[in-house]
């Protein structure tokens, strides 16, 4: 049976402190995805390429990142590189592990989005003299992006929420790394980690949202 | 509709979770099970043995207990951090999970009074130069998240104005930082310290000095209000001591020296 008396108070008292947190959330989740994306977009070039070895990596990447825990791809940028003397802060550790994940995945969507556009548009910007890279820069690019807009911010939610990982890498200075400690200091659980699923919930609900909204604006045919 | 529906779920949670009359100590009896949340990664109070049971100083205290109720003990393992939340979703009766009595803490939980003490003691990397705990001051430390020697230590930073704090998941996360250099140094309880040092499994780390911190007493908790349980369990842990049976523990977990005195000088209780 559920025993608790909720007092809030205490709770309510942090919240500047939480919500100071929720910014540090957001700064990461907002870098790791434009780190995210400019290695996908890198990583979908060397899948497109020719070149066995180039393709290969992105193809590792892509198995690693989509087929492992977001914990574990965390844990071993702290533990497994300070394992052979490379020491990153917990912030660069979380950033770098939340941003290897955004890249394989948003890779694979890139991929996707690629699919959706017919082959013949290549040939036909081709054919009036656009070199290769001009042809995918130019046509096939923008149209990737916009297919795939939607898709991304489901990524920077997945990147909000993943940030609460941070704690194995002992991060505390972001939303769930101060709600910890708050809840470690007073014992107030479930206040504290209600505020802060409240607070992550208008976070994502509005990321969502102002995406859809930028999307009707921006996509216009 | 759906607001309807709503608002009757709320309605029935909320009924649902109205605190139930029964005392805790009464239900614990009827039931004739004793469920203790232990930290079990955190020797010599609570570890697996090599078959995989619960072994360590609080696991016997937890079996002590039960048995002076006359019903069986269920070890249930959390976290540090998880020890509340099982505590209040009824999970686990009490907690013998070495809780340090703060008095932040109070105003949460119920306390009993102290029935292990502890002394801290600061490990630092063997590369780094340092004689004395102030020898912290601008380093980069670390210790296990929501515990006594953490708060205290992220206090200390603060006080400093330099270096850094970093608060880790678990006691081994802790060592393995200081072991690779990610930590300069960390405060641990002297049992732990020592242990990790003798194990060698953290190769490259070195016991400095004593943290100059107030003992670390720890209690029994249980929820605030259940004053018939928390009333039980100071007689216990006095029938403990008394009986020797504090000792004989102390000697089986932790050492041949004179167990950690209970007793503060010149106040009650």
């Amino acid at each position: 049976m559920f025993n608790y008396s909720f007092r809030w108070n205490q709770a309510l008292n942090s919240l500047p402190e939480m919500l100071q947190g929720a910014l540090v959330t957001m700064e990461i989740a907002i870098l790791s995805m434009v780190i995210g994306i400019s290695i996908a977009l890198l990583l979908t070039l060397f899948r497109l390429s020719r070149n066995r070895v180039l393709s290969s990596i992105a193809a590792t990447w892509v198995e690693i990142a989509r087929n492992t825990p977001a914990l574990f791809q965390i844990y071993m940028v702290h533990f497994g590189l300070g394992g052979f003397g490379i020491h990153l802060s917990p912030y660069l550790s979380l950033l770098i592990g939340i941003a290897f994940n955004n890249a394989g995945y948003l890779t694979e969507n890139f991929r996707g989005a690629l699919k959706a556009i017919p082959e013949t548009q290549t040939r036909a910007a081709r054919s009036l003299g656009m070199t290769p890279i001009q042809a995918f820069k130019n046509v096939i690019m923008p149209q990737m992006l916009r297919i795939s807009f939607l898709p991304m911010t489901n990524q920077m939610v997945w990147a909000i929420l993943m940030t609460s990982l941070g704690a194995v890498v002992a991060m505390n200075t972001d939303l769930y790394g101060v709600t910890s400690e708050l809840n470690a200091r007073t014992f107030r659980t479930f206040e504290f980690f209600a505020i802060a699923a409240v607070i992550f919930y208008v976070i994502t609900k509005v990321i969502t949202l102002s995406a859809r909204l930028l999307a009707a604006r921006l996509f216009r045919y | 509709m759906r607001t309807a529906l709503f608002t009757a779920g709320l309605l029935a949670a909320t009924t649902l979770a109205l605190p139930a009359q029964a005392d805790k100590l009464d239900d614990i009896i009827a039931s004739g099970v004793l469920r203790c949340a232990v930290v079990l990664d955190f020797p010599p109070m609570g570890s697996r043995d090599e078959n995989n049971n619960p072994i360590g100083f609080d696991v016997d205290y937890c079996n002590d207990l039960a048995a002076a109720l006359g019903v069986t003990a269920e070890v249930v393992e959390t976290t540090f951090p998880e020890r509340i939340p099982a505590l209040m979703s009824g999970s686990v009766d009490v907690a013998v999970a070495s809780t340090s009595d703060t008095l932040e803490r109070a105003k949460t939980v119920g306390f009993s009074i102290p029935y292990y003490s502890f002394e801290n003691a600061v490990v630092a990397n063997e590369k780094v130069e340092m004689a004395t705990w102030e020898d912290m001051k601008g380093k980069v430390v670390g210790a296990t998240a929501g515990t006594y020697e953490a708060i205290w230590l992220e206090g200390k930073v603060k006080d400093w104005g330099e270096g850094e704090f970093r608060p880790y998941q678990t006691q081994a996360d802790v060592f393995l930082a200081l072991s690779q250099g990610q930590l300069d140094a960390t405060v641990a309880t002297v049992e732990v310290s020592e242990a990790n040092v003798k194990s060698g499994n953290f190769p490259g780390i070195k016991i400095v000095d004593k943290a100059p911190m107030v003992p670390d007493y720890v209690a029994l908790i249980t929820l605030r209000e259940e004053y018939g349980l928390i009333n039980y369990m100071n007689l216990f842990i006095n029938q403990q001591v008394r009986t020797g049976r504090y000792n004989e523990l102390y000697k089986k977990w932790v050492g041949e020296e004179e167990p950690a005195s209970l007793i503060v000088d010149g106040v009650y209780r």
